[in-house]
């Protein structure tokens, strides 16, 4: 059994971006994108509330990634102009591990993947596997506005070895569960959280993980 | 448990005056036409070679997953159709699972350069919990303007062809390749380590400090349980690129006293991104079974700051090899094999 800490939801408008940056960080985060600054605003949100005490793995995941730099960086190429490089930077979201190891806390493993709806439980499996090898994994779903003013999405969360106030496992049964998707099972889980009185069972991808106060 | 690489098949094309030892299995098709039509043809070609060496019951691959590792995904077949939405990633992955007729749960890895590499890890990681008994691992990197443009604007690009530790090296060439590896609870090599780190000062340089080359080297031969000394292959990074082979051959000279044989891929198939990881993985056990560590293509004249010189060897006895990727953004990962 593994216990999960500090689950954070942010969603903010497209448009407040910068500035929520500029106020946590001190400043622009000089050439990195829109979609690497969102993950590094939600992993260090999660952070501050459950600070790496060791080996920190990285695992986070997202349905386009970031789609908004590569929209622009096609439409550059397709008009024949010079791809600005930084623009080509911004297509890159495994960026945002290097922006975390810049503010002191470096990954020992990192990886970003895009993942089908259904199939969140994956993440928590292979997270449960790098605790053989890390303290703690930063877990995360982190998505673009899908349109110039909608919302951003950069929900984290941190699963660790040592006892916490939140278990979880894999359950061996999906029946009984409530459907959840890579977008929203994150966030049912910090909703949860605010008063866990019984245990919280999800599944996705014929797979289900059971959340439960106390270990 | 442990996990092997069980078999391997690639796709690509070997430079013009590269040794015919370094060439891929299957040649690639021309570019054009049908974009999306030729990756999946090429799937194919490549499932039907993989599985051939695999040796693996039919009734093994429709529950099999599969880990792509790309940087471009289906880039390429956006820029054939711009008016198209840009769908998710996974859905390039998935389509060309369904190729190789594995219907299990698929992702799609993107670490940059490393992204086949991480795949890789990842993949290791579920078999050695338990999680699946085999799983399909790929490295695609297929043509788009946008790599190319993208690369070209950051200056790194060579102006003729790759020289990895070459005295005359000007950059990297890039490379098309479909790689595959199957990963299995047995093999004939043994996946002893994969080390990865991250150079914090390598946001948007083209290649990591030679700290985080050597941290790397030293993670994985410390999870292996080895010492340098017991290493007899080194599979190179280096790619041409002035500071980065650089880069490299000072963390290696750091890192071992006596100089293993070495190799690189890059001079023959090109610098395949996100696929070179499985691609030069299949480059070179195929040619660890005829008994042979290929020539370097593309060096000729040894450069004395560099100080590696990458030779071919026949019959070297090769059990145990260190294999160096590096990407985009300060990632290096070095993975430990050792042939069982």
């Amino acid at each position: 059994m593994i216990t999960l800490a500090a689950p954070t939801v942010v969603r903010i408008g497209a448009a407040e971006l910068a500035p929520r940056v500029r106020a946590r960080f001190g400043g622009e985060l000089r050439r990195a994108g829109t979609f690497a600054q969102l993950c590094l605003l939600g992993a260090q949100a999660c952070l501050d509330a459950a600070p790496p005490r060791g080996a920190l793995g990285m695992l986070w995941a997202s349905s386009r990634g970031a789609v908004g730099a590569a929209r622009t960086a096609l439409a550059e190429a397709a008009n024949g102009e010079p791809v600005m490089p930084f623009t080509l930077v911004a297509t890159l979201p495994h960026l945002a591990a290097t922006l975390l190891a810049q503010r002191g806390a470096p990954p020992t493993r990192a990886a970003f993947v895009h993942i089908a709806p259904p199939d969140w439980p994956s993440l928590l499996g292979l997270a449960q596997a790098w605790l053989t090898g890390c303290e703690q994994v930063l877990l995360g779903w982190v998505e673009e506005a899908a349109e110039k003013h909608g919302t951003h999405q950069s929900d984290w969360c941190v699963l660790q070895k040592e006892p916490g106030e939140l278990s979880c496992e894999p359950l061996r049964e999906a029946r009984g569960a409530l459907p959840a998707t890579s977008a929203d099972w994150l966030a049912r889980v910090a909703a949860w959280t605010a008063a866990p009185r019984e245990p919280l069972a999800l599944r996705g991808g014929g797979e289900a993980w059971r959340f439960a106060a106390g270990r | 448990m442990a996990s092997f690489v069980r078999a391997a098949a690639v796709a690509g094309a070997l430079a013009p005056d590269a040794p015919p030892d370094a060439a891929p299995d299957l040649v690639l098709p021309p570019v054009g036409g049908d974009w999306m039509g030729r990756a999946e043809t090429v799937a194919r070609a490549v499932g039907d070679a993989l599985k051939s060496r695999a040796g693996l019951d039919e009734r093994e691959w429709p529950a099999m997953p599969c880990l792509v590792g790309s940087s471009s995904h289906f880039i390429g077949a956006r820029e054939a159709q711009p008016e198209a939405e840009l769908g998710p990633p996974v859905e390039f992955a998935a389509r060309l699972a369904r190729c190789f007729g594995a219907a299990g749960p698929v992702m799609m890895v993107n670490t940059a350069c490393t992204s086949g590499l991480t795949a890789l890890a990842l993949a290791r990681d579920l078999i050695d919990a338990g999680r699946c008994r085999h799983v399909l691992v790929l490295g695609v990197e297929l043509a788009n303007r946008l790599s190319s443009i993208g690369f070209g604007a950051l200056g790194l690009l060579s102006a003729s062809t790759a020289k990895p530790c070459d005295r005359d090296r000007d950059g990297l060439v890039l490379g098309e390749a479909f790689g595959a590896l199957l990963v299995s609870g047995s093999g004939a090599w043994r996946i002893a380590a994969a080390a990865t780190e991250i150079d914090p000062s390598g946001f948007a340089a083209p290649a990591p400090n030679e700290d985080v080359f050597a941290r790397a080297m030293r993670a994985a031969l410390s999870a292996a349980g080895w010492q340098a000394a017991e290493v007899d292959l080194l599979k190179l990074q280096a790619g041409g690129s002035p500071t980065g082979d650089l880069a490299e051959a000072r963390a290696i000279r750091r890192t071992f006293a006596s100089l293993p044989h070495m190799v690189s891929f890059k001079g023959a198939i090109g610098h395949t991104l996100g696929a070179s990881g499985p691609a030069e993985l299949a480059l070179l056990l195929a040619a660890l079974s005829r008994g042979r560590v290929p020539p370097t293509a593309g060096f000729r004249h040894a450069d004395a700051e560099v100080g590696l010189a990458p030779e071919a060897a026949d019959g070297a006895p090769v059990r145990r090899v260190l294999f160096n990727l590096a990407g985009f953004g300060g990632h290096v990962a070095s993975l430990a094999l050792a042939r069982e």
